[in-house]
């Protein structure tokens, strides 16, 4: 079953900069997909229109097959709820513990406090930092900081993690540990999307890629290899 | 489910207000600023209200009659008086009394006795002493009498004498309320601005959280209440300073203001009335914070 659908998506930003074009696209519930290009091939906005930062100028992307863009500005937090997200710049909250970051997830959608310290704590034994739930990021390294992103992503049991270059700030070691624990969370049925520039690790992954140019799908393999 | 969403982001304004020190400290020394001048001026017009008031109530219009007006005509002329309704009341202090008084004053000052004793006789006037409802009317009243058929049996009328003192006195409570309105209009304008621009501020600093704050799902409402709260705590933070600063103020003003007051001096007044000015303080500066607040959340945060 789709959990996410392109549909003759196309996004033009001001002074007719087209970002992407005729997007058709399919992404089955539970696939790990792999989109690779250049950098201003359009892969961060594709990911963008998933997450609802952006809207489609042209087509629409449907979630469950509803349409993103038919979603009232108001219930777009709730929305949001259903996809976690992980960046290269890990975007935690400085003056948060570790810990508070991942809770940050919980108590914004009204969980008790009791759900958030069961859940927290569980979230980060998954990744391996709960002997660091009381460090602040400043205190974390780039791989420690970006575990507890993907326990921030994951807290909630969101269906899709999108990961933005999750891997981009990260020395092969912490690469390898991040891509680890996102193939366990895709085999626990949560699809995945990863945007990368990491040859490596397509090639390793041996999952579906797609690859972008210039805002066009220009290849969309099953069982792909990073080529562009 | 409601009160959690409270608690929490009430909790994140506060950690907002104690994490910027120096920001808090800036917005909660101009807005008490504004607060403290706001409410010295309201104090120092509802004081100086009250000591005019005190001051009316002293000021009569004394007329003095010719020694050879007998004490019959003197009534008459009462009785005439008491229909003229500027006039609240009308009393007669008859040669006698009158003298009764100056030697109550001769009892501090041996010289008055020594002069009565030398005049031998009594040289002091029957008088009718008339108050007015409104301090205004005496001119009217003077005016009146010195027209009157009996103007004849009048020595003389004092009014004149207070006249000039009334009138500074009234000028001048009139030129403190307005300099004091218009100096309050303007620190509370500046005092809006600066803790919104305070708000602002932390909003800059926190720009990119809201995007954070937005990709973990976090509801307009929930990222935009820290900052109200926000807004809440310079307020009432600022009401408290300014509490203590008119303390301050009302001690080291009590020694001057000793007895212009009915119930004694400022400081009493300032407990007196405490509930009263620390409730408006504190509500006027949770408004003021609350304000500046959502002003700041409407013009900056494009959530």
């Amino acid at each position: 079953m789709p959990i996410l659908k392109f549909e003759n998506v196309s996004k033009t930003y001001p002074g007719n900069f087209i970002a992407l074009e005729e997007i058709n696209l399919v992404i089955e519930s539970g696939e790990f997909l792999s989109i690779v290009g250049h950098s201003g091939s359009g892969k961060s906005t594709l990911l963008k229109l998933i997450y609802a930062e952006e809207q489609a100028s042209e087509g629409h992307v449907y979630f469950n097959d509803r349409a993103i863009d038919s979603i009232n500005r108001k219930h777009l937090p709730y929305y949001r709820r259903n996809i976690g997200t992980v960046f290269q710049d890990f975007k935690l909250l400085p003056q948060k513990t570790a810990f508070e970051n991942v809770a940050y997830a919980l108590e914004v959608s009204d969980e008790t406090e009791e759900e958030i310290n069961e859940l927290v704590p569980e979230i980060l034994e998954i990744v391996g930092m709960n002997d660091k739930a009381k460090k602040y990021p400043r205190q974390l390294s780039g791989g420690e900081q970006q575990k507890i992103c993907l326990a921030r992503a994951l807290v909630r049991k969101p269906m899709v993690i999108i990961a933005d270059e999750p891997t981009g700030n990260l020395d092969p070691v912490a690469t390898w540990e991040i891509i680890q624990l996102l193939l366990k969370i895709n085999s626990m049925g949560t699809t995945i999307i990863l945007a990368t520039h990491n040859k490596d690790i397509v090639d390793k992954l041996n999952r579906r890629v797609i690859a972008l140019d210039k805002g066009k799908v220009i290849r969309d393999h099953q069982k792909g290899r990073y080529a562009i | 489910m409601k009160f959690t969403k409270l608690k929490r982001t009430f909790k994140e304004g506060m950690d907002n207000f104690r994490r910027n020190g120096w920001l808090s400290f800036a917005t909660v020394s101009v807005l008490a600023i504004s607060l403290y001048v706001i409410s010295v001026t309201i104090i120092l017009g509802v004081t100086a209200n009250i000591v005019l008031k005190n001051i009316q109530d002293k000021i009569n219009v004394s007329m003095y009659f010719n020694s050879d007006v007998e004490e019959s005509r003197i009534l008459e002329i009462k009785s005439k008086l008491v229909g003229y309704q500027e006039i609240a009341s009308i009393e007669y202090v008859s040669k006698e009394q009158a003298l009764e008084q100056f030697k109550k004053l001769g009892d501090k000052n041996p010289s008055i006795t020594q002069a009565l004793d030398e005049i031998g006789e009594n040289p002091l006037l029957g008088a009718l002493v008339v108050k007015a409802k409104n301090p205004n009317q005496y001119e009217i009243i003077t005016k009146a009498i010195s027209n009157a058929s009996f103007s004849g049996d009048i020595s003389r009328i004092d009014y004149e004498e207070n006249k000039t003192a009334i009138d500074r006195l009234t000028n001048i409570i009139k030129l403190v309320e307005q300099v004091g309105m218009t100096l309050g209009i303007v620190f509370v304008f500046i005092g809006v601005l600066i803790t919104f621009n305070a708000i602002r501020l932390t909003m800059y600093a926190h720009k990119q959280e809201f995007e954070i704050m937005r990709l973990v799902g976090a509801s307009n409402t929930y990222i935009k209440m820290p900052f109200v709260f926000e807004g809440i705590f310079y307020g009432a933070v600022s009401a408290f300073v300014v509490m203590i600063c008119l303390y301050a103020t009302s001690k080291f003003l009590s020694p001057i203001t000793q007895g212009s007051i009915g119930g004694g001096d400022i400081v009493s007044f300032y407990f007196g009335n405490f509930f009263i000015i620390f409730g408006g303080l504190l509500l006027s500066g949770i408004f003021l914070g609350t304000l500046s607040g959502i002003i700041a959340i409407r013009r900056y945060l494009k959530v």
